[in-house]
């Protein structure tokens, strides 16, 4: 999911139909309409033809392994639920729930808080500037993860610029430990989402009439009141959309608490990684995989459920 | 008024910006910093540097460990992208053109990649690879770089088929073409956008990714990101910004080269 936030950043701004569409598609000929009406019914199932590549590609190295994996954690060591059981039982792995849960929490938090006021500025400030800062944002969104994750822990760590200058400043007397810990996880996981916020909200925002704001200033509500009662209501499908997907790909996310958290604190993918790597317990890990995919398909619904309109539906040529 | 920045009260406009500017710099922070440290001489990573030199990237190009690394991210890149694209494109035309029933829970099977985290994918194949035999192949790291690229094309390439009007295509089959030919030679170009879209994004997807790889890396092969996950786990040498730069470099240009399609495709379609 990510990854339709990522897209709609480069290649849907193609709003204007290729070829002339609109023009030719009111005044063709009855001739075509009728031949074209022909060839489509006779094509109706034989266009099904063209999913089989990709079907059989994803059926063999995608679903086949996937459930493979699935079955593993019924029937490895012995079948059953006894994984299952562990994973909620041993307090080591609630552990591990509980900070997976925790840390998507503030990483959904803090890059709302972060998110929301630069969404807002793009949308006020004048276009050119907009684009500018929306570039800045599509940068950070398509610049490595791995590398922006190196900087941080560069950036973090004991002797790192953050920490010098917050001791130059004399606000500290010592380094604070801020990687190789949640804290670091929270920090580099928070700078990762923003522009996973700031692109859907932008959008919600934009649409916003400012009409309907001056109506409120009009009927005699203060700056403040029109902000809480008619501009944040108007945004909320953005903040849901946007803080939802925040928090459902902070509960998968890998790379980033890998690097920038520490051995004691874990979150369920690296745990997923340990077990298979290094304990070789592939039932234990196959039941966490299957909580985690639990877990993400059940918040993707309701994630679906916000986004209006049905993805190859004929009639929603934007 | 909060949708115009002349009718908010100064105070609260000026706080706006500045918290915005703050936070437009904190995106930048992290990339920019690193690309200065690839450059700066300290070994230590110290900020400022105390002198600035090219010598990182003069063992980043003479270790032909990195060498290998890189060459290998970008043969694996560009099978991807072929193979995505390859893939991609009947499939976008069956979910388009098509009238079948249970589109829309289709589209939802071929996208479902994007949305199962990446570490069970990598988990599940590396499962399979391993029965197989085929980990630290390169098929192993491209089929699993197909898997998540896949959505990528396939959703650019239904976009712009969406905006194809059927009847330009018809039309050359009525002046004599065949399906085929009507094909190749009208549609395709006709979705050109959308196609070289797709083709970007796999190739992005494919250089940065990290999980995937990592699970199927063996010591004789292993791609770009890779090589800086073992380093980085032992020590933060300067070599590894160096990498960094160029891992941006490349996402910064494959960025510019989709902006620059982008606009020369709007400036020739009459509005």
């Amino acid at each position: 999911m990510a990854g339709q936030v990522k897209m709609t950043a480069i290649a849907s701004r193609q709003s204007k139909p290729v070829g002339g569409a609109p023009s030719t598609a009111g005044t063709a000929p009855a001739q075509v309409v009728t031949i074209k009406q022909t060839v489509v019914l006779s094509q109706r199932w034989k266009g099904s033809r063209n999913l089989f590549p990709a079907l059989i590609f994803l059926g063999l190295f995608f679903f086949a392994p996937l459930i493979g994996l699935l079955l593993r954690g019924v029937l490895e060591p012995t079948p059953g639920l006894g994984n299952y059981e562990q994973l909620f039982a041993n307090s080591a792995y609630a552990r591990v729930l509980f900070n997976t849960f925790s840390v998507a929490g503030l990483v959904t938090l803090f890059s709302l808080l972060l998110g929301f006021p630069l969404a807002w500025a793009i949308t006020l400030v004048p276009r050119g500037w907009g684009r500018w800062m929306l570039n800045i944002v599509l940068l950070s969104m398509w610049t490595s993860l791995l590398a922006r994750t190196y900087s941080w822990l560069v950036l973090l760590q004991a002797s790192g610029v953050i920490n010098k200058t917050l001791m130059a400043m004399g606000i500290i007397d010592q380094p604070l430990e801020m990687v190789h810990n949640l804290t670091g996880v929270v920090i580099g996981m928070s700078y990762i989402m923003i522009p996973f916020i700031v692109l859907p909200l932008q959008a919600t925002m934009a649409a916003i009439d400012p009409m309907v704001l001056q109506a409120g200033s009009i009927c005699g509500a203060s700056p403040w009141t029109n902000f809480f009662k008619v501009f944040l209501p108007l945004c909320r499908s953005g903040l849901f959309s946007g803080g939802l997907m925040v928090f459902v790909m902070s509960l998968g996310y890998y790379v980033t608490p890998a690097l920038l958290g520490g051995a004691q604190d874990m979150m369920l993918p690296e745990f997923i990684v340990q077990q298979v790597q290094s304990f070789l317990n592939w039932g234990l890990a196959s039941a966490a995989a299957a909580l985690l995919i639990a877990i993400t398909l059940v918040l993707f619904y309701f994630y679906l459920k916000l986004q209006p309109e049905s993805p190859v539906g004929a009639n929603n040529t934007r | 008024m909060l949708l115009t920045p002349n009718a908010m009260s100064p105070r609260l406009r000026w706080g706006l910006y500045s918290v915005t500017g703050l936070i437009a710099l904190f995106l930048l922070l992290p990339i920019v910093f690193i690309v200065l440290l690839s450059f700066g001489s300290s070994q230590w990573l110290v900020f400022p540097p105390p002198g600035w030199t090219l010598k990182w990237y003069q063992q980043f190009f003479n270790n032909p460990e990195w060498m290998a690394a890189a060459f290998a991210s970008l043969k694996v890149a560009v099978l991807t992208t072929i193979f995505a694209v390859a893939l991609g494109l009947p499939t976008a035309f069956a979910l388009v053109r098509g009238r079948f029933p249970g589109r829309d829970m289709l589209y939802g099977i071929f996208t479902l990649p994007m949305i199962v985290p990446l570490v069970i994918i990598a988990v599940a194949v590396y499962a399979l690879f391993l029965k197989l035999g085929y980990t630290g192949t390169l098929f192993s790291f491209v089929v699993s770089h197909v898997i998540v690229a896949l959505p990528f094309t396939i959703i650019s390439i239904i976009n712009s088929l969406k905006l194809f009007d059927q009847s330009i295509e018809d039309a050359a089959v009525i002046c004599g073409a065949s399906r085929i030919q009507a094909v190749f030679k009208v549609t395709f170009p006709g979705i050109r956008p959308g196609m070289v879209a797709g083709a970007l994004f796999a190739f992005l997807v494919s250089w940065d990714e990290v999980v995937l790889s990592v699970m199927m890396a063996s010591p004789n092969l292993q791609t770009l990101p890779v090589k800086m996950w073992t380093t980085l786990r032992q020590d933060l040498t300067p070599v590894i910004a160096v990498a960094s730069t160029l891992l941006i470099a490349l996402s910064v240009l494959v960025m510019f080269i989709a902006a620059t399609l982008r606009r020369r495709n709007e400036a020739r379609m009459p509005s």
